[in-house]
């Protein structure tokens, strides 16, 4: 077992939580960190561990808003290690939520889906009541 | 090789007849022919080395050709969505710049945007020595207007007279809110005597304004103070004579204007 993610967003940061026993990986906010590496080396490589001795299937919640370019990069990089452990057969699953007053967020989730065969839904988060 | 094969087979069916194994030709040519055998086998290893080198370098060079085409592409889909996302935040900004420096409700400059520019217009007043004049337009009794008809009715009349506005000033002129109901003409290039034309040919527009509440026509009236910048007053000092003049307008019965002194 690997251990679990948890860091606090900050204003250019995305707030980042792991849920090895229940195979859940979720992502919120706005990302233009500084150290891209650093920051999403550590989900890399938590994905990546999960990906090789996981107990279940992989689901990931993403609010993201905002990605600089290295962050888009690392979300490729991400998306392709999903896409080749669902070519290997395994249950891997995403979940993209955005704002609905940011319509031009979803045309943004569509493109990263563009060449991923899993499951990847893109929904409006629930307005708020 | 046609020949060569028809060649060997002859030597081999030779080399069949019990009779010629006396001959002293024979051992010879027996040893010439397993020799060529050999030789051939080893002829035949070399090309299916070779061959299986050059499919190997042909694998590879497809290979890393279907590499590079999968990273090209990879690179043209990380700058499309970076683009996009670049492109977002520079809307997200140009929509913040503009509700920071107009008022959601006309559309007009706000008082943000107001005190830049006179600060502009003052500045380049001192250097240019060109004339500047400022109108501070108030509706009159607005308040009563918004008790008997509504807030919605008295909303609409603020918009309404703000496109018309737009519409009578000219293309250097800036027209914005100052507060409630409060306008501020900013006039470039205007002395007070073309500030006043101008502001007598927009009373007369604005008197002809018409605002549909229930079954009623609202109209309205406005009162006006006029200012020409002086090049040893700051820009505030030229907006309190308006807002002088305004209010002896308003004292001397509201629906006019007055000049500064």
């Amino acid at each position: 077992m690997h251990s679990d993610l948890n860091i606090a967003g900050t204003q250019s940061t995305p707030a980042i939580q792991s849920d090895w026993s229940a195979g859940r990986l979720a992502m919120q906010g706005d990302s233009y960190p500084e150290n891209s590496y650093e920051l999403f080396g550590q989900v890399i490589d938590w994905v990546d561990a999960y990906l090789a001795d996981g107990p279940a299937p992989l689901r990931l919640d993403l609010t993201l808003v905002y990605l600089n370019t290295s962050s888009v990069k690392a979300m490729m990089d991400i998306f392709d290690l999903l896409e080749d452990a669902h070519e290997r057969g395994q249950d891997v699953a995403v979940d993209w939520r955005y704002d609905p007053r940011n319509e031009r967020i979803a045309e943004l989730a569509e493109e990263f889906r563009e060449d991923c065969s899993f499951p990847f839904v893109i929904a409006p988060t629930q307005a708020p009541t | 090789m046609a020949d060569d094969s028809d060649l060997l087979g002859h030597v081999e069916a030779l080399l069949a007849i019990d009779e010629y194994r006396d001959h002293p030709l024979y051992p010879v040519l027996e040893q010439l022919y397993r020799h060529h055998q050999g030789q051939q086998k080893r002829l035949e290893r070399l090309l299916s080395i070779a061959d299986g080198y050059q499919q190997f370098s042909r694998d590879e060079m497809l290979e890393t050709q279907q590499q590079y085409a999968r990273q090209l592409q990879r690179e043209r889909k990380l700058s499309r969505i970076s683009d996009r996302y670049q492109e977002l935040m520079r809307d997200n900004n140009r929509e913040l710049h503009t509700a920071s420096t107009h008022d959601p409700l006309t559309g007009l400059a706000n008082r943000r945007m107001l005190a830049d520019r006179l600060k502009l217009a003052g500045q380049r007043s001192r250097r240019e020595g060109l004339a500047f004049s400022v109108a501070m337009l108030d509706v009159d009794h607005f308040k009563h207007i918004n008790d008997r008809h509504g807030h919605e009715v008295g909303d609409r009349i603020l918009v309404e007279m703000a496109s018309l506005m737009g519409q009578t000033l000219r293309a250097g002129d800036l027209c914005g809110r100052w507060g409630g109901e409060e306008f501020l003409l900013l006039l470039n290039d205007c002395t007070l005597d073309q500030a006043q034309a101008l502001v007598e040919r927009l009373f007369s527009r604005l008197r002809q304004l018409r605002v549909t509440a229930g079954d009623t026509q609202v109209t309205v009236t406005v009162s006006a103070g006029i200012a020409q910048f002086r090049p040893t007053e700051n820009e505030q000092d030229t907006v309190n004579r308006a807002d002088r003049a305004l209010l002896a307008a308003k004292r001397g019965g509201r629906d006019r204007y007055r000049l500064a002194e």
